[in-house]
């Protein structure tokens, strides 16, 4: 029994392992290796520099910039999409007509690509005749042309609206399905003891939906970290580099500028921060799983 | 609140809260809606009516032009065939090798399979670009840039983390004694996973299927790191650069994006429904 049990474990694991390892695991080794390295992306030689690509990091005002942007971004995807995730979770459990309704069109956006979510978007911001501008001359009465994202005070926000308008509808979902796992008579016995509606969401709710929150708040943090389909088709980074960030500026370094070897070091920066959040997560996690069970 | 008649008269008094947040919420939908409705009618107006601030309002007739100038063009039939052929073969597999590690991380634990399934998982969260380059270079030494195996691959490899994880959770609720059952009767392990365990685990699959189909579908990183011309491209990469060829052609962009997303809004309908029963049972209560 044990040995057969031995084989199948083997056979089982043996193709998907192979392939995370060699797609995954290796490349990412190997992007340490390439960040100590001067390699242009063409020639296949290439000289060892030490730790001059990390120098580098320190002097390069864009990196700075790009990544001060990237915790600016990183932040309101967590916060946004899950408080706005959440509030709608708890207005559509309320057991009001049209739920599932409701909940259809605030998920619909995530189906849309962040290409098509870029392009709709544009134009809402579009000086002329966007959807935001023309609904701010009819109330104001004023001509109004601002340009939200040509100009550098304003188009890393646009975008991020943009974003959390995408991702709120997977926040919903998840707690929803949370909100199901929340036993009914807790809640009512909570309405006989006279706790009014903002207390018991408060109190018992929003602890009881942890395990929930978790994973909302793994998967934004996730795809914030994949956020650059839609700053490439919104801003490309611009202008003036105003909406850069870390995973932005390395495929400019990499891609545009050849220099792949200081990519590589801007990638690693980008897995350490990845790491860091992982770790927190599972700390998280373990914790939720000893309370909860 | 259905059986408000039948309270008594003194504690029947009126209560707001419904009717208030039904209006909160529908306001909150409109506004949720008006991005996309942009995008609707778009696609059935003229470009003239558009450049002259019409965008907004509805069509007092409809245009259809824009879908028949996207549709007959051979090179979006292209771009959707590309997609297909890699959205199609990567997500079956991703989810295919994703239930066997699943299968044996939740069944067939051995020492140290847990380190290994959380070195697994923390795959979810590597950014693409921490691997980006050595790919490149890999694919390069092997002459695949340019072609779809690279795209198709990683999309593969990529998966397997977040299929990994929802698969196991859902084989974790599938009882042993189903499998011992099934392994008494004369099954072997391979059996067990593909008459028992599998079967019971529809709605996982059918998250999993929504999930990697819409996230391939919807991907424009490895296709633009992956392919270079034309005939290459996938939808997504497509749309970009039809951008420039209609430039000013907002109703044909807004009808190119309505057909590049009908299959993603396709799958979730399909699926719908096992979605949220899966979302709970394979995430949430993890």
């Amino acid at each position: 029994m044990e040995r057969e049990n031995r084989f199948w474990q083997v056979i089982l694991l043996a193709l998907p392992l192979a392939i995370f390892i060699t797609f995954v695991i290796w490349p990412l080794a190997n992007s340490f290796y390439y960040s100590f390295t001067n390699w242009n992306g063409f020639n296949p030689d290439y000289d060892y520099v030490g730790f001059d690509n990390f120098l580098k990091i320190h002097t390069d005002q864009l990196f700075l910039n790009a990544a001060i942007n990237t915790a600016l971004w990183i932040v309101a995807a967590i916060v946004v999409p899950t408080a706005c995730g959440l509030s709608l979770a708890l207005l559509i459990d309320s057991r009001i007509p049209g739920g599932s309704v409701f909940k259809s069109i605030f998920y619909l956006p995530i189906c849309l690509s962040a290409v098509v979510v870029g392009q709709i978007w544009v134009w809402i911001y579009q000086p002329d005749w966007g959807l935001l501008n023309t609904v701010v001359e009819a109330v104001s009465g004023e001509q109004f042309n601002y340009a939200w994202l040509a100009k550098p005070d304003s188009a890393l926000w646009s975008v991020i609206v943009a974003w959390s308008w995408q991702q709120t509808g997977l926040s919903m979902v998840i707690f929803l399905a949370g909100l199901t796992t929340i036993p009914e008579d807790l809640v009512e016995v909570c309405e006989i003891e006279g706790a009014r509606a903002l207390q018991r969401i408060r109190l018992v709710v929003i602890p009881l939906l942890a395990p929930a929150t978790v994973v909302v708040i793994a998967l934004n943090v996730i795809n914030s970290l994949k956020g650059f389909d839609i700053l490439y088709t919104m801003t490309g980074g611009g202008p003036f580099n105003s909406s850069d960030t870390l995973a932005m500026h390395m495929y400019n370094e990499s891609f545009k500028k050849y220099l792949m070897g200081y990519g590589s070091a801007i990638s690693v920066v980008l897995f350490l921060i990845a790491l860091i959040i992982i770790r927190l997560y599972f700390r998280q996690l373990r914790k939720v799983d000893a309370l909860h069970g | 609140m259905a059986d408000l008649a039948f309270v008594p008269e003194a504690r029947r008094r009126f209560n707001p809260w419904p009717v208030v947040i039904f209006i909160v919420l529908a306001v909150l939908a409109v506004l949720f809606l008006a991005p996309t409705a942009g995008v609707l009618l778009s696609s059935i107006k003229t470009t003239r009516d558009i450049a002259f601030g019409a965008l907004w309002t509805i069509p007092s007739e409809l245009y259809w032009g824009n879908f028949a100038e996207v549709l007959s063009n051979p090179a979006v039939h292209r771009y959707f065939v590309n997609t297909l052929l890699v959205t199609a073969p990567a997500t079956v597999v991703s989810i295919a090798l994703g239930s066997l590690a699943g299968y044996v991380f939740a069944k067939l634990p051995f020492r140290g399979s847990n380190l290994l399934f959380l070195v697994i998982v923390s795959g979810m969260f590597f950014p693409p670009q921490a691997v980006l380059i050595p790919l490149f270079r890999l694919f390069n030494a092997m002459d695949l840039i340019d072609t779809l195996y690279p795209i198709i691959i990683i999309h593969t490899a990529m998966g397997i983390p977040i299929c990994t994880l929802l698969m196991r959770n859902f084989f974790a609720t599938v009882p042993m004694a189903l499998r011992e059952a099934a392994i008494l009767e004369g099954a072997n392990e391979w059996q067990a996973l593909t008459r028992v365990a599998l079967p019971l685990s529809l709605p996982a699959l059918a998250v999993l299927a929504t999930l990697q189909f819409t996230w391939i579908w919807n991907d424009f990183l490895w296709p633009l790191i992956f392919t270079q011309s034309d005939e290459k491209r996938t939808i997504m990469l497509g749309i970009v650069n039809l951008q420039g060829q209609y430039s000013v052609a907002w109703g044909v962009q807004g009808s190119l994006s309505l057909i590049a997303s009908v299959p993603t809004l396709l799958v979730f309908l399909f699926f719908q429904r096992y979605f949220i029963k899966g979302m709970t049972m394979g995430a949430v209560k993890g």
